[in-house]
Protein backbone atom coordinates (compact mmCIF):
# COMPACT_ATOMS: atom_id res chain seq x y z
CA UNK A 1 0.00 0.00 0.00
CA UNK A 2 1.30 3.76 -1.21
CA UNK A 3 2.11 5.76 2.05
CA UNK A 4 -0.10 8.99 2.02
CA UNK A 5 1.61 12.51 1.06
CA UNK A 6 1.57 14.49 3.72
CA UNK A 7 -0.56 17.57 3.04
CA UNK A 8 0.80 20.76 3.19
CA UNK A 9 -0.06 23.77 5.27
CA UNK A 10 -2.62 26.14 3.83
CA UNK A 11 -0.64 29.43 4.26
CA UNK A 12 -2.41 31.50 2.20
CA UNK A 13 -5.68 31.95 0.65
CA UNK A 14 -6.52 34.49 -2.47
CA UNK A 15 -10.05 35.69 -2.67
CA UNK A 16 -11.41 37.09 -5.51
CA UNK A 17 -13.77 39.47 -3.85
CA UNK A 18 -15.65 40.91 -6.52
CA UNK A 19 -16.76 38.90 -9.81
CA UNK A 20 -17.16 42.43 -11.73
CA UNK A 21 -14.59 45.01 -11.31
CA UNK A 22 -14.61 48.72 -12.19
CA UNK A 23 -12.05 48.87 -14.84
CA UNK A 24 -12.31 47.37 -18.03
CA UNK A 25 -7.94 46.56 -18.47
CA UNK A 26 -7.47 45.47 -21.70
CA UNK A 27 -4.30 42.56 -20.31
CA UNK A 28 -6.45 41.27 -17.75
CA UNK A 29 -6.00 38.02 -16.99
CA UNK A 30 -9.27 37.20 -15.31
CA UNK A 31 -11.81 39.23 -17.19
CA UNK A 32 -14.49 39.99 -14.72
CA UNK A 33 -17.74 41.93 -16.28
CA UNK A 34 -17.57 45.98 -15.66
CA UNK A 35 -19.66 46.97 -13.17
CA UNK A 36 -21.21 50.03 -13.14
CA UNK A 37 -24.34 51.95 -11.40
CA UNK A 38 -26.87 50.12 -13.28
CA UNK A 39 -25.02 46.85 -13.62
CA UNK A 40 -23.84 45.08 -10.64
CA UNK A 41 -22.06 41.45 -10.38
CA UNK A 42 -22.18 39.10 -7.41
CA UNK A 43 -19.41 39.52 -4.58
CA UNK A 44 -18.38 37.40 -1.90
CA UNK A 45 -21.08 37.11 1.25
CA UNK A 46 -18.76 38.15 4.53
CA UNK A 47 -20.68 35.53 6.17
CA UNK A 48 -18.95 32.71 3.87
CA UNK A 49 -15.87 34.71 4.12
CA UNK A 50 -15.71 34.29 7.96
CA UNK A 51 -16.72 30.36 7.61
CA UNK A 52 -14.06 30.13 5.03
CA UNK A 53 -11.00 31.81 7.54
CA UNK A 54 -12.12 30.10 10.39
CA UNK A 55 -11.64 26.73 8.94
CA UNK A 56 -8.45 27.18 7.63
CA UNK A 57 -7.21 28.86 10.72
CA UNK A 58 -6.23 25.01 11.47
CA UNK A 59 -4.59 24.04 8.21
CA UNK A 60 -2.36 26.10 8.65
CA UNK A 61 -3.48 29.59 7.23
CA UNK A 62 -0.87 32.43 8.39
CA UNK A 63 -1.97 35.72 5.27
CA UNK A 64 -4.75 36.28 2.92
CA UNK A 65 -4.94 38.01 -0.34
CA UNK A 66 -7.82 40.39 -1.21
CA UNK A 67 -7.76 40.94 -4.79
CA UNK A 68 -10.30 40.73 -7.41
CA UNK A 69 -12.06 42.09 -9.73
CA UNK A 70 -11.80 44.56 -7.27
CA UNK A 71 -11.51 44.11 -3.88
CA UNK A 72 -12.48 47.59 -2.88
CA UNK A 73 -15.66 47.57 -4.80
CA UNK A 74 -16.89 44.91 -2.18
CA UNK A 75 -20.30 46.38 -1.09
CA UNK A 76 -19.23 45.34 2.56
CA UNK A 77 -15.22 45.67 2.15
CA UNK A 78 -15.40 47.05 5.80
CA UNK A 79 -16.99 43.98 7.09
CA UNK A 80 -14.26 42.17 5.64
CA UNK A 81 -11.80 44.12 7.10
CA UNK A 82 -12.89 43.84 10.71
CA UNK A 83 -13.69 39.62 10.12
CA UNK A 84 -9.82 39.90 9.27
CA UNK A 85 -8.89 42.53 12.40
CA UNK A 86 -11.06 39.95 14.65
CA UNK A 87 -9.85 36.00 13.35
CA UNK A 88 -5.77 38.62 13.44
CA UNK A 89 -5.05 37.36 9.88
CA UNK A 90 -2.43 39.46 7.67
CA UNK A 91 -2.97 40.06 4.58
CA UNK A 92 -2.27 42.13 1.38
CA UNK A 93 -4.29 43.95 -1.28
CA UNK A 94 -3.91 44.30 -4.90
CA UNK A 95 -6.51 46.64 -6.21
CA UNK A 96 -6.58 49.42 -9.11
CA UNK A 97 -6.32 52.58 -6.44
CA UNK A 98 -9.73 54.16 -7.78
CA UNK A 99 -11.30 53.55 -4.79
CA UNK A 100 -8.68 53.96 -1.91
CA UNK A 101 -10.33 56.76 0.04
CA UNK A 102 -8.44 58.09 3.23
CA UNK A 103 -11.18 56.30 5.54
CA UNK A 104 -10.49 52.86 3.15
CA UNK A 105 -6.67 53.56 3.65
CA UNK A 106 -7.08 53.95 7.96
CA UNK A 107 -9.29 50.79 7.97
CA UNK A 108 -6.79 48.91 6.24
CA UNK A 109 -3.73 49.75 8.45
CA UNK A 110 -5.69 49.25 11.38
CA UNK A 111 -7.16 45.37 10.05
CA UNK A 112 -3.53 44.13 9.78
CA UNK A 113 -2.73 45.00 5.99
CA UNK A 114 0.91 44.28 5.10
CA UNK A 115 1.35 44.91 1.79
CA UNK A 116 -0.73 46.72 -0.59
CA UNK A 117 0.00 46.96 -4.94
CA UNK A 118 -1.96 49.14 -6.93
CA UNK A 119 -1.95 48.95 -10.52
CA UNK A 120 -0.47 52.17 -13.02
CA UNK A 121 0.17 51.08 -16.06
CA UNK A 122 1.20 55.03 -17.84
CA UNK A 123 2.24 58.06 -16.25
CA UNK A 124 -0.35 60.28 -18.21
CA UNK A 125 -3.44 59.41 -18.35
CA UNK A 126 -3.71 58.63 -21.87
CA UNK A 127 -1.84 56.27 -21.31
CA UNK A 128 -3.05 54.81 -18.49
CA UNK A 129 -6.71 54.83 -19.56
CA UNK A 130 -6.09 53.35 -22.99
CA UNK A 131 -4.78 50.46 -21.00
CA UNK A 132 -7.72 50.24 -18.03
CA UNK A 133 -10.63 51.03 -20.18
CA UNK A 134 -12.57 54.31 -18.06
CA UNK A 135 -12.14 57.37 -18.13
CA UNK A 136 -10.52 59.46 -15.00
CA UNK A 137 -9.49 56.32 -13.56
CA UNK A 138 -5.88 57.80 -13.90
CA UNK A 139 -6.69 60.65 -11.56
CA UNK A 140 -8.35 58.41 -8.83
CA UNK A 141 -5.26 56.21 -8.83
CA UNK A 142 -2.94 58.77 -8.10
CA UNK A 143 -5.63 60.41 -5.21
CA UNK A 144 -5.65 56.77 -3.89
CA UNK A 145 -1.91 56.43 -3.76
CA UNK A 146 -1.50 59.48 -2.13
CA UNK A 147 -4.45 58.91 0.55
CA UNK A 148 -2.47 55.80 1.40
CA UNK A 149 0.69 57.13 1.43
CA UNK A 150 -0.64 59.28 4.15
CA UNK A 151 -2.27 56.72 6.22
CA UNK A 152 1.37 55.32 6.46
CA UNK A 153 1.15 52.36 3.50
CA UNK A 154 4.10 52.75 1.16
CA UNK A 155 2.35 51.26 -1.79
CA UNK A 156 3.83 49.15 -4.62
CA UNK A 157 2.95 49.86 -7.95
CA UNK A 158 2.47 47.71 -10.64
CA UNK A 159 3.45 48.57 -14.26
CA UNK A 160 2.31 46.06 -16.78
CA UNK A 161 4.46 46.68 -19.54
CA UNK A 162 3.27 46.90 -23.34
CA UNK A 163 3.95 48.44 -26.64
CA UNK A 164 2.06 51.24 -25.77
CA UNK A 165 3.48 52.22 -22.23
CA UNK A 166 7.41 50.64 -22.86
CA UNK A 167 8.36 54.59 -23.05
CA UNK A 168 7.17 55.67 -20.19
CA UNK A 169 9.26 53.51 -17.83
CA UNK A 170 11.28 55.91 -16.25
CA UNK A 171 8.88 58.73 -15.83
CA UNK A 172 6.80 56.24 -14.37
CA UNK A 173 8.99 55.23 -11.81
CA UNK A 174 10.28 59.36 -11.17
CA UNK A 175 5.91 59.67 -10.61
CA UNK A 176 5.90 56.94 -7.92
CA UNK A 177 9.07 58.52 -6.07
CA UNK A 178 6.96 61.79 -6.34
CA UNK A 179 3.95 60.19 -4.96
CA UNK A 180 5.87 58.40 -1.66
CA UNK A 181 5.25 54.75 -2.79
CA UNK A 182 7.59 52.20 -1.83
CA UNK A 183 8.44 50.14 -5.21
CA UNK A 184 7.39 49.61 -8.59
CA UNK A 185 7.03 46.07 -10.10
CA UNK A 186 7.38 45.33 -14.00
CA UNK A 187 4.61 42.83 -15.35
CA UNK A 188 4.31 41.00 -18.30
CA UNK A 189 1.52 40.53 -20.38
CA UNK A 190 0.22 36.78 -19.77
CA UNK A 191 -1.37 35.47 -22.43
CA UNK A 192 -4.85 34.53 -20.50
CA UNK A 193 -8.12 35.91 -21.25
CA UNK A 194 -8.25 39.72 -22.35
CA UNK A 195 -4.06 38.88 -22.60
CA UNK A 196 -4.56 36.41 -25.42
CA UNK A 197 -5.94 39.00 -27.65
CA UNK A 198 -2.98 41.69 -26.69
CA UNK A 199 -0.34 38.85 -27.95
CA UNK A 200 -2.38 38.46 -31.36
CA UNK A 201 -3.09 41.81 -31.63
CA UNK A 202 1.17 42.76 -31.63
CA UNK A 203 0.39 45.20 -28.65
CA UNK A 204 2.78 43.24 -26.38
CA UNK A 205 6.07 43.31 -25.83
CA UNK A 206 8.83 40.55 -28.00
CA UNK A 207 10.92 38.23 -25.73
CA UNK A 208 13.61 39.78 -26.68
CA UNK A 209 12.84 43.10 -26.05
CA UNK A 210 11.58 41.94 -22.75
CA UNK A 211 14.79 40.82 -21.57
CA UNK A 212 16.76 43.27 -22.69
CA UNK A 213 14.47 45.45 -20.89
CA UNK A 214 14.74 43.66 -17.52
CA UNK A 215 18.56 43.73 -18.08
CA UNK A 216 17.86 47.37 -18.17
CA UNK A 217 15.81 48.32 -14.99
CA UNK A 218 17.72 46.10 -12.93
CA UNK A 219 21.15 47.12 -13.92
CA UNK A 220 20.87 51.01 -15.29
CA UNK A 221 17.68 51.89 -13.66
CA UNK A 222 17.41 50.38 -10.76
CA UNK A 223 20.60 52.10 -9.00
CA UNK A 224 19.46 55.58 -10.11
CA UNK A 225 16.15 55.62 -8.24
CA UNK A 226 14.62 56.14 -4.22
CA UNK A 227 12.40 53.37 -4.48
CA UNK A 228 12.94 49.39 -5.37
CA UNK A 229 12.56 47.76 -8.68
CA UNK A 230 11.56 44.31 -9.42
CA UNK A 231 11.11 43.03 -12.80
CA UNK A 232 8.49 39.46 -13.07
CA UNK A 233 10.67 37.62 -15.91
CA UNK A 234 11.13 34.13 -14.86
CA UNK A 235 14.01 33.24 -12.77
CA UNK A 236 16.22 31.61 -14.84
CA UNK A 237 16.53 35.23 -16.51
CA UNK A 238 17.28 36.96 -12.84
CA UNK A 239 20.88 37.56 -11.62
CA UNK A 240 21.94 34.86 -8.52
CA UNK A 241 22.80 38.70 -6.80
CA UNK A 242 19.19 39.56 -7.28
CA UNK A 243 17.67 36.63 -6.18
CA UNK A 244 20.29 35.39 -3.42
CA UNK A 245 22.30 38.47 -2.33
CA UNK A 246 21.64 41.21 0.44
CA UNK A 247 17.63 42.33 0.16
CA UNK A 248 17.17 39.35 -2.62
CA UNK A 249 13.97 38.60 -3.66
CA UNK A 250 14.11 34.75 -4.57
CA UNK A 251 10.80 34.92 -6.00
CA UNK A 252 9.91 31.49 -5.11
CA UNK A 253 6.45 30.47 -5.55
CA UNK A 254 4.20 30.03 -2.94
CA UNK A 255 1.79 27.25 -4.94
CA UNK A 256 2.18 24.55 -2.97
CA UNK A 257 0.76 26.36 -0.23
CA UNK A 258 -2.07 28.34 -1.93
CA UNK A 259 -5.89 28.01 -2.68
CA UNK A 260 -8.14 30.49 -4.61
CA UNK A 261 -12.02 31.43 -3.58
CA UNK A 262 -13.20 33.12 -6.63
CA UNK A 263 -16.31 35.83 -5.33
CA UNK A 264 -19.50 33.25 -6.26
CA UNK A 265 -17.76 30.82 -3.57
CA UNK A 266 -15.96 28.28 -5.23
CA UNK A 267 -12.62 27.16 -3.93
CA UNK A 268 -10.26 27.15 -7.36
CA UNK A 269 -6.41 27.26 -7.97
CA UNK A 270 -6.31 30.82 -8.14
CA UNK A 271 -7.97 33.49 -10.45
CA UNK A 272 -7.78 31.03 -13.53
CA UNK A 273 -10.59 28.89 -12.30
CA UNK A 274 -12.61 32.26 -13.49
CA UNK A 275 -12.09 30.88 -17.08
CA UNK A 276 -10.67 27.25 -16.76
CA UNK A 277 -13.75 25.45 -15.02
CA UNK A 278 -11.44 22.07 -14.30
CA UNK A 279 -9.60 23.82 -12.21
CA UNK A 280 -12.57 24.53 -9.77
CA UNK A 281 -12.62 22.09 -7.01
CA UNK A 282 -15.39 23.03 -4.87
CA UNK A 283 -18.37 25.03 -3.13
CA UNK A 284 -17.27 26.77 0.21
CA UNK A 285 -20.73 26.66 1.22
CA UNK A 286 -21.02 23.07 0.71
CA UNK A 287 -17.90 21.47 1.14
CA UNK A 288 -15.26 20.98 3.91
CA UNK A 289 -11.91 23.34 3.37
CA UNK A 290 -9.76 20.49 4.71
CA UNK A 291 -11.37 17.63 2.56
CA UNK A 292 -10.74 20.09 -0.40
CA UNK A 293 -7.54 20.50 0.54
CA UNK A 294 -6.51 17.25 1.53
CA UNK A 295 -8.17 15.08 -1.25
CA UNK A 296 -8.57 17.24 -4.56
CA UNK A 297 -6.80 15.21 -7.64
CA UNK A 298 -5.27 17.97 -9.29
CA UNK A 299 -3.97 19.48 -6.07
CA UNK A 300 -2.26 16.44 -4.92
CA UNK A 301 -0.93 16.02 -8.77
CA UNK A 302 1.13 19.34 -8.41
CA UNK A 303 2.61 18.35 -4.66
CA UNK A 304 3.75 15.28 -6.18
CA UNK A 305 5.14 16.34 -9.48
CA UNK A 306 6.27 19.69 -9.03
CA UNK A 307 8.80 20.27 -10.12
CA UNK A 308 9.69 16.66 -10.98
CA UNK A 309 7.18 17.01 -14.12
CA UNK A 310 8.22 20.18 -15.09
CA UNK A 311 8.34 19.24 -18.88
CA UNK A 312 10.01 20.96 -22.05
CA UNK A 313 12.54 23.91 -21.18
CA UNK A 314 11.23 24.18 -17.86
CA UNK A 315 12.23 20.61 -16.76
CA UNK A 316 15.35 21.42 -18.49
CA UNK A 317 15.86 24.91 -16.30
CA UNK A 318 18.29 24.39 -13.13
CA UNK A 319 16.22 26.97 -11.20
CA UNK A 320 12.87 24.99 -11.72
CA UNK A 321 13.30 24.37 -7.76
CA UNK A 322 12.66 28.07 -7.03
CA UNK A 323 11.03 29.12 -9.98
CA UNK A 324 8.15 26.08 -10.17
CA UNK A 325 7.56 26.41 -13.98
CA UNK A 326 6.80 30.06 -13.17
CA UNK A 327 2.90 30.13 -13.63
CA UNK A 328 1.55 26.59 -13.95
CA UNK A 329 -1.91 28.24 -13.88
CA UNK A 330 -1.03 30.49 -17.04
CA UNK A 331 1.21 26.85 -18.39
CA UNK A 332 -2.42 24.72 -17.76
CA UNK A 333 -4.58 27.73 -19.51
CA UNK A 334 -2.22 27.32 -22.63
CA UNK A 335 -1.84 24.15 -23.21
CA UNK A 336 -4.52 21.89 -20.63
CA UNK A 337 -1.42 20.56 -19.28
CA UNK A 338 -0.20 21.20 -16.14
CA UNK A 339 3.50 20.24 -16.81
CA UNK A 340 3.74 22.44 -19.54
CA UNK A 341 6.71 24.71 -19.71
CA UNK A 342 6.35 28.14 -19.39
CA UNK A 343 5.54 30.44 -22.47
CA UNK A 344 8.49 33.00 -22.19
CA UNK A 345 10.97 30.83 -21.43
CA UNK A 346 9.88 28.38 -24.30
CA UNK A 347 10.01 31.12 -27.07
CA UNK A 348 13.39 32.14 -25.43
CA UNK A 349 14.63 28.92 -26.16
CA UNK A 350 13.19 28.79 -29.85
CA UNK A 351 14.77 31.96 -29.87
CA UNK A 352 18.39 31.29 -28.44
CA UNK A 353 17.51 33.76 -25.95
CA UNK A 354 17.45 31.52 -22.89
CA UNK A 355 20.86 31.92 -20.24
CA UNK A 356 22.82 29.00 -21.46
CA UNK A 357 24.57 28.45 -17.97
CA UNK A 358 20.62 27.85 -16.08
CA UNK A 359 20.32 24.66 -18.87
CA UNK A 360 20.68 21.07 -17.70
CA UNK A 361 21.67 20.42 -21.13
CA UNK A 362 25.36 18.75 -21.36
CA UNK A 363 25.11 17.90 -17.53
CA UNK A 364 24.78 13.86 -16.26
CA UNK A 365 21.24 12.87 -15.77
CA UNK A 366 20.59 9.94 -13.79
CA UNK A 367 17.52 10.94 -12.97
CA UNK A 368 16.14 11.77 -16.30
CA UNK A 369 14.67 8.74 -17.57
CA UNK A 370 12.36 8.27 -14.58
CA UNK A 371 11.60 11.92 -14.85
CA UNK A 372 10.75 11.46 -19.22
CA UNK A 373 8.44 8.19 -17.76
CA UNK A 374 6.43 10.30 -15.45
CA UNK A 375 5.71 13.64 -18.02
CA UNK A 376 2.95 14.45 -19.78
CA UNK A 377 0.64 13.65 -17.07
CA UNK A 378 -2.47 15.97 -17.64
CA UNK A 379 -5.44 17.11 -15.36
CA UNK A 380 -9.07 17.12 -16.43
CA UNK B 1 45.83 13.09 14.41
CA UNK B 2 44.26 12.52 11.27
CA UNK B 3 43.20 15.90 9.44
CA UNK B 4 40.51 16.31 7.92
CA UNK B 5 39.98 18.41 4.37
CA UNK B 6 37.22 19.20 2.59
CA UNK B 7 36.67 18.10 -0.89
CA UNK B 8 33.73 18.68 -3.28
CA UNK B 9 31.62 15.87 -4.09
CA UNK B 10 32.81 15.80 -8.07
CA UNK B 11 29.60 14.97 -9.55
CA UNK B 12 28.28 17.99 -9.00
CA UNK B 13 28.30 20.64 -11.45
CA UNK B 14 29.70 24.56 -10.99
CA UNK B 15 28.05 27.04 -13.33
CA UNK B 16 29.85 30.10 -13.30
CA UNK B 17 27.96 33.28 -14.52
CA UNK B 18 28.74 36.66 -15.91
CA UNK B 19 28.64 38.55 -12.59
CA UNK B 20 30.91 35.64 -10.88
CA UNK B 21 27.80 34.60 -8.78
CA UNK B 22 27.42 30.66 -9.75
CA UNK B 23 25.30 27.75 -10.04
CA UNK B 24 25.90 24.49 -8.41
CA UNK B 25 23.93 21.77 -9.31
CA UNK B 26 23.07 18.51 -7.94
CA UNK B 27 22.29 16.06 -11.10
CA UNK B 28 21.35 13.40 -8.64
CA UNK B 29 18.55 15.27 -7.13
CA UNK B 30 18.56 18.25 -9.63
CA UNK B 31 19.05 20.87 -6.90
CA UNK B 32 20.38 23.66 -7.71
CA UNK B 33 21.77 26.29 -5.06
CA UNK B 34 22.91 29.89 -5.88
CA UNK B 35 26.96 30.88 -4.83
CA UNK B 36 28.34 34.26 -4.32
CA UNK B 37 31.37 34.95 -5.70
CA UNK B 38 33.41 34.13 -1.65
CA UNK B 39 31.54 31.18 -2.14
CA UNK B 40 32.70 29.97 -5.53
CA UNK B 41 35.95 31.37 -4.58
CA UNK B 42 35.69 28.89 -1.21
CA UNK B 43 34.37 26.17 -3.52
CA UNK B 44 37.27 25.99 -5.85
CA UNK B 45 39.88 25.68 -3.32
CA UNK B 46 38.00 22.42 -1.86
CA UNK B 47 39.93 19.91 -3.61
CA UNK B 48 41.15 17.81 -0.68
CA UNK B 49 44.13 19.38 -0.21
CA UNK B 50 43.37 22.64 1.28
CA UNK B 51 41.65 22.62 5.47
CA UNK B 52 39.25 25.53 6.42
CA UNK B 53 42.34 27.95 7.76
CA UNK B 54 44.32 27.52 4.45
CA UNK B 55 40.87 28.49 2.76
CA UNK B 56 40.35 31.46 5.15
CA UNK B 57 43.64 32.79 4.78
CA UNK B 58 43.73 32.42 0.56
CA UNK B 59 40.42 34.48 0.92
CA UNK B 60 42.52 36.94 3.38
CA UNK B 61 45.28 37.23 0.79
CA UNK B 62 43.23 37.59 -2.23
CA UNK B 63 40.27 39.57 -1.11
CA UNK B 64 39.84 43.36 0.61
CA UNK B 65 37.86 44.12 3.77
CA UNK B 66 37.82 40.23 4.85
CA UNK B 67 35.01 40.76 8.59
CA UNK B 68 37.15 38.99 11.19
CA UNK B 69 34.40 36.91 11.65
CA UNK B 70 35.38 35.28 8.11
CA UNK B 71 36.82 31.96 9.28
CA UNK B 72 33.26 31.14 11.33
CA UNK B 73 31.46 32.27 8.25
CA UNK B 74 33.70 30.12 5.69
CA UNK B 75 33.46 27.14 8.32
CA UNK B 76 29.44 27.53 8.48
CA UNK B 77 29.45 27.83 4.52
CA UNK B 78 31.36 24.83 4.44
CA UNK B 79 29.14 22.69 7.14
CA UNK B 80 25.85 23.82 5.21
CA UNK B 81 27.62 21.67 2.09
CA UNK B 82 28.07 18.77 3.60
CA UNK B 83 24.28 18.66 4.87
CA UNK B 84 23.45 18.94 1.30
CA UNK B 85 25.88 16.32 0.07
CA UNK B 86 27.77 18.36 -1.63
CA UNK B 87 30.97 18.45 0.20
CA UNK B 88 32.75 15.54 1.84
CA UNK B 89 35.78 14.86 3.98
CA UNK B 90 39.80 13.51 2.60
CA UNK B 91 40.84 12.16 5.71
CA UNK B 92 44.85 12.51 6.13
CA UNK B 93 46.36 10.00 8.62
CA UNK B 94 48.52 12.36 10.82
CA UNK B 95 50.99 11.90 13.57
CA UNK B 96 49.28 10.33 17.00
CA UNK B 97 48.51 13.14 19.19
Amino acid sequence: MAAARPVPPLNTLYFYLTEGCNLRCRHCWIEPPHQSETRQFPALEPGLFRRIIVQAKPLGLSSVKLTGGEPLMHPQIGEILSILREEKIRFNVETNGVLCTPEVARDLVRSGLYHLSVSLDGSDAATHEWVRGVKGCFGAALQGIRNLVAAGIRPQVIMTLMRRNVGQIETLVRLVESLGAGSVKFNIVQPTARGVKMHEAGETLGIRELIELGRWIEKDLAPTVQVRLFYSHPAAFRTLGRMFGQNGDCGICGIRGILGVLGNGSYALCGIGETVPELVFGDAAKDALADVWRDNAVLNEIRGGLPRKLDGICGDCLMKGVCLGSCIAQNYYRSRNLWAPFWFCEEASKLGLFPETRVRKGLPATQEAARREERACTCR
Amino acid sequence: MDVKNPIANPLIVLREEFDDWAILFDPDTGNAFGLNPTGVFIWKLLDGKHNTDDIVSRLCEEADDVPEDAGEHARQFIASLEQQGLVGYEVIAGNPA
